[in-house]
């Protein structure tokens, strides 16, 4: 809709103060992550000397390489396996007819209201028992089922033409077949902007990991960072500021990658970081 | 070979398999035992029995004041968020919906914040504020002011956590309006601007009208998102405190549970927790379901 030209100027202006309000802050902490040590303290927001001693230091001072590759492969396993349940689920679902699907998929849809955070108390026990504290098996296992991208992708899945099915099973494929050779490459972008959005719920997670680590062994970078923070706070501005520009690196460059459909599809997840 | 649609009921158990022994193992039995330890008295030591105590942890909880404090606490942070997370949102949207292609690079910037995690916003939050050298500080000295410590101040511990989660959600809610201005018939404005209407009349009299059942979504899947996520700051930067006066339920719980090890009071808790999430989240699957139908 075309405004006239007041409401234009105050819509400019409402938009700009707002932007400045999200960008001024970022700004001022990756121009801390430049600074050396002794310009940490100055009012001056940007570094005189740049330097990347901040990172050194932060992979010296702390196991963040460590933390890193915890929170890398984690993720990456993690995401992996709530794609491959969820697409099996959706296909499952939407394939065929059959008694007791309904109440399956109720069951699904029903994990949707029971948040993590009233489950966690008995999980917590169950890792215990299990010997599974503190390993990167707490950290996967727990989290796989995914209810909302099976509620998506199941959607994409009823949009499918069912001859499609048919015609990939009259040339001698399978329905397991069907569903790789045929039915995951055509979901191409919607899987990719949840393959996006999952990434990001994974790797910015801190209350699950907070919970089952307790050592370097498991922990991840986003309750390594917050551990930095306690322990060092004004002795290590520089390092931390380094630290969460690095943290936030990854989650940033997919999403740019893949900016509007990973914006679409973050809308219809109720995943809010 | 079997026709689409029919097949022995097996092979689709099989696929759905995985998922219903995850969430069978991982989210209802869980949810059940949960249920369980709320009537026990236990300190989270396995070699340690429970106790069957009744109704006795849900009075103590009740009676608590740490509870009374994460109640209260959780009001402000949903009520006192409203004007700027739900309602700063809409005028924004509406001007990034109105430049078209103009308003893209707006929508990128403020939805940044949202693919930021929350400890990220907290570490860089606390050392802007920090009375010790932070950046605030800096800057306020350059005019001569000092920096008070509000992390530390009970009266404004809780601002800050709340300015906090607004600035990182305001954007994914401005795109939740954003979505909702796109379903919006664009003949309906022409017709009015036909009959001579300008945009003051057409924001209040067609645009604000159609955005409401967007405004309720937004409203409650907010509510959701300050229940759940707002642990986060809290535990990074107050861990509840100064008193109590930044704790929430859900952090109570956290309290209970893992920092002084009653189980029993953290299930109790955890229920009444759900119970409240339950009531918004019924409220927030009947709106998606017309927010859905909206779209088509």
């Amino acid at each position: 809709m075309e405004l006239t030209r007041p409401w234009k100027v105050i819509g400019h202006a409402l938009l700009t103060l707002a932007s400045l309000a999200v960008l001024v802050p970022m700004a001022l902490v990756v121009l801390a992550a430049f600074k050396p040590h002794n310009e940490i303290f100055s009012s001056v927001p940007w570094p005189q000397n740049p330097t990347w001693g901040n990172f050194v230091a932060l992979f010296r001072d702390m196991p963040f390489g460590q933390y890193l590759w915890n929170t890398a492969g984690t993720t990456v396993l993690r995401v992996g396996g709530q794609i491959v349940i969820a697409i099996l689920t959706a296909y499952g679902f939407a394939r065929w007819q059959f008694r007791g699907r309904d109440v399956a998929f109720a069951l699904v849809l029903g994990a949707m209201m029971i948040p993590h955070q009233l489950t966690m108390i008995p999980i917590y026990i169950m890792m215990g028992n299990l010997g599974w504290f503190d390993s990167w098996t707490a950290l996967i296992v727990p989290n796989l089922a995914m209810p909302f991208a099976v509620f998506l992708l199941r959607q994409h899945f009823l949009a499918f033409p069912p001859e499609l099915y048919d015609a990939a099973e009259m040339d001698g494929a399978g329905h397991w077949r069907a569903l790789w050779l045929v039915v995951v490459p055509n979901l191409g972008p919607a899987l990719s902007a949840l393959v996006v959005v999952l990434f990001i719920d994974c790797w910015n997670e801190y209350f699950w990991p907070l919970l089952v680590t307790d050592s370097d062994h498991a922990r991840t970078l986003q309750v390594g960072i917050r551990q930095y923070l306690q322990e060092e706070m004004a002795d290590a501005y520089g390092p931390l500021m380094a630290g969460v520009t690095l943290v936030s690196l990854p989650a940033l460059a997919v999403f740019f990658a893949f900016q509007r459909r990973v914006m679409d599809t973050f809308v219809s997840s109720g995943l809010k970081g | 070979m079997t026709p689409s649609g029919r097949a022995r009921p097996s092979i689709a158990w099989a696929y759905l398999a995985p998922i219903l022994v995850l969430m069978a193992v991982f989210t209802y039995w869980p949810f059940i035992h949960t249920l369980y330890l709320s009537f026990v008295s236990w300190n989270l030591n396995p070699g340690q029995p429970t106790k069957w105590v009744g109704l006795a942890n849900y009075e103590g909880v009740a009676g608590s004041p740490l509870f009374a404090a994460a109640a209260r606490n959780t009001l402000i942070y949903i009520a006192a968020g409203i004007p700027l997370k739900v309602l700063l949102p809409i005028p924004l949207a509406v001007a990034v919906w109105s430049f078209g292609a103009g308003g893209h690079v707006y929508r990128t910037i403020l939805f940044l914040p949202t693919l930021l995690s929350f400890v990220v916003v907290a570490v860089a939050w606390s050392w802007l504020l920090s009375p010790l050298g932070g950046y605030m500080q800096q800057f306020l000295g350059l005019f001569g002011l000092g920096m008070p410590n509000l992390l530390a101040d009970p009266d404004w511990a809780i601002w800050v956590v709340l300015g906090l989660s607004s600035w990182k959600i305001l954007g994914f809610n401005m795109l939740l309006y954003l979505a909702g201005l796109a379903s919006i018939n664009r003949h309906y404005i022409e017709a009015m601007r036909l009959d001579g209407a300008g945009d003051w009349a057409v924001l209040r009299h067609l645009i604000w009208p159609l955005l409401t059942p967007t405004t309720f979504f937004v409203l409650v899947s907010t509510v959701v998102f300050t229940i759940q996520q707002v642990f986060t700051p809290i535990d990074v930067m107050t861990q509840g405190g100064p008193s109590n006066a930044t704790t929430n339920l859900f952090y109570m719980v956290y309290q209970y549970t893992f920092l002084t090890f009653n189980v029993g009071y953290g299930a109790a808790g955890t229920v009444l927790l759900f119970v409240l999430l339950l009531f918004v989240t019924l409220v927030k699957v009947g709106l998606l379901d017309r927010h859905v139908q909206y779209k088509q």
